[in-house]
């Protein structure tokens, strides 16, 4: 089957982004494919690339990451909920002015109309909240 | 609720489930609401629990200018939404009536939603 | 058939008040994160009329220290349950 993710919650904070990870991983192993993460609400910070977690502790950002790598996931965060909460790339960050970017490959900045895109096209949808 | 005759589903059913300005929640998810019906999906729109606040007439903007939802509520009629739906029983929690609302709404109830939840073909809550 | 999935004790939070009026007779019930909290003997009460499918993260309470504490009436499923369980129905929907 053909699976979206949608979280909500922010790495660290909430549980919600070790709960989406996990779902994620457990799927693509039983066979499913997964086509996108969008990352919506304070879910947008799981895209910082400074993201700078203890060693000895879960890397979310670096998982999404090597997630999407290795199974071709789309990472999509919604782009007005990632410019209110200060996560750009580096084209937003040139049109904002501003001095530096946090978010880039294979995060991507997309509209909302891919999440409903993605729900349209997916068999199944499941939702982290905090 | 009308279902349609051969009961196909609608495209897609929006849980708002908190008030105005205490959270970006109802915004989010009104935002969600709108691109589907923007792109010609067919959209209904629940107020849950506390969701139900954010129909209340006589809304204004935050003391730093936050704009809230009322304004988009307000001309929710151009955006084709199917359907809006109230929880009932929260509005009576909350002492509204139907009639003291910003919007013509169809009251829900209890009892009822698992009905509407397996009506949509993709449910999201906020 | 739907599942709805519940990440808040009933202790806490009423969201699960609002799963359960989403809940069809044949609809499943899956608590994660400190929702599995409902799952024990003392709070279990708040999930009178989900008997038998009512399920509870295991890598959740195990997490907690709960595992060995669950109310007989919770089935316990890893994740790859929690997967299972969303092939099977139609659509998941979170409670949060």
């Amino acid at each position: 089957m053909r699976y979206a993710i949608l979280l909500l919650g922010a790495p660290y904070s909430h549980q919600a982004s070790h709960s989406a990870l996990r779902f994620a991983r457990a799927l693509v192993a039983r066979g499913h494919r997964l086509e996108a993460v969008f990352f919506y609400h304070d879910g947008v910070h799981n895209a910082s690339r400074l993201a700078a977690p203890p060693q000895d502790e879960p890397h979310l950002v670096d998982a999404w990451v090597d997630l999407s790598r290795e199974h071709q996931v789309s990472l999509q965060v919604c782009i007005a909920a990632a410019l209110r909460r200060g996560l750009l790339d580096e084209r937003e960050a040139a049109r904002h002015g501003k001095g530096g970017s946090n978010v880039e490959a294979p995060f991507e900045l997309t509209g909302l109309g891919q999440l409903i895109d993605l729900g349209t096209r997916c068999d199944r949808l499941v939702t982290f909240g905090p | 609720m009308q279902l349609h005759d051969d009961n196909i589903a609608r495209d897609l059913l929006v849980i708002l489930r908190h008030g105005p300005h205490g959270s970006s929640w109802l915004r989010e998810g009104l935002d969600a609401a709108l691109v589907a019906a923007a792109f010609g999906q067919s959209v209904s729109l629940l107020f849950m629990g506390e969701g139900v606040a954010a129909l209340v007439a006589g809304q204004q903007p935050g003391p730093l200018g936050q704009k809230g939802s009322a304004a988009t509520l307000e001309m929710l009629e151009m955006y084709d939404i199917e359907s809006l739906l109230v929880e009932e029983q929260a509005l009576s929690r909350l002492g509204l009536m139907e009639d003291e609302l910003m919007l013509d709404v169809e009251p829900l109830a209890a009892g009822a939603l698992a009905e509407v939840l397996s009506a949509h073909r993709l449910v999201l809550t906020f | 058939m739907l599942l709805h999935v519940v990440n808040r004790s009933p202790a806490t939070s009423r969201v699960f008040e609002q799963a359960l009026a989403g809940m069809a007779p044949d609809d499943y019930l899956l608590l994660i994160e400190d929702g599995v909290q409902g799952a024990l003997p003392h709070l279990v009460r708040y999930y009178e009329g989900v008997e038998g499918r009512l399920f509870a993260l295991k890598e959740d309470l195990e997490s907690r220290g709960l595992l060995g504490r669950c109310a007989g009436s919770v089935q316990v499923i890893d994740v790859d349950g929690f997967v299972t369980l969303s092939e099977e129905a139609e659509r998941t929907v979170s409670w949060y």
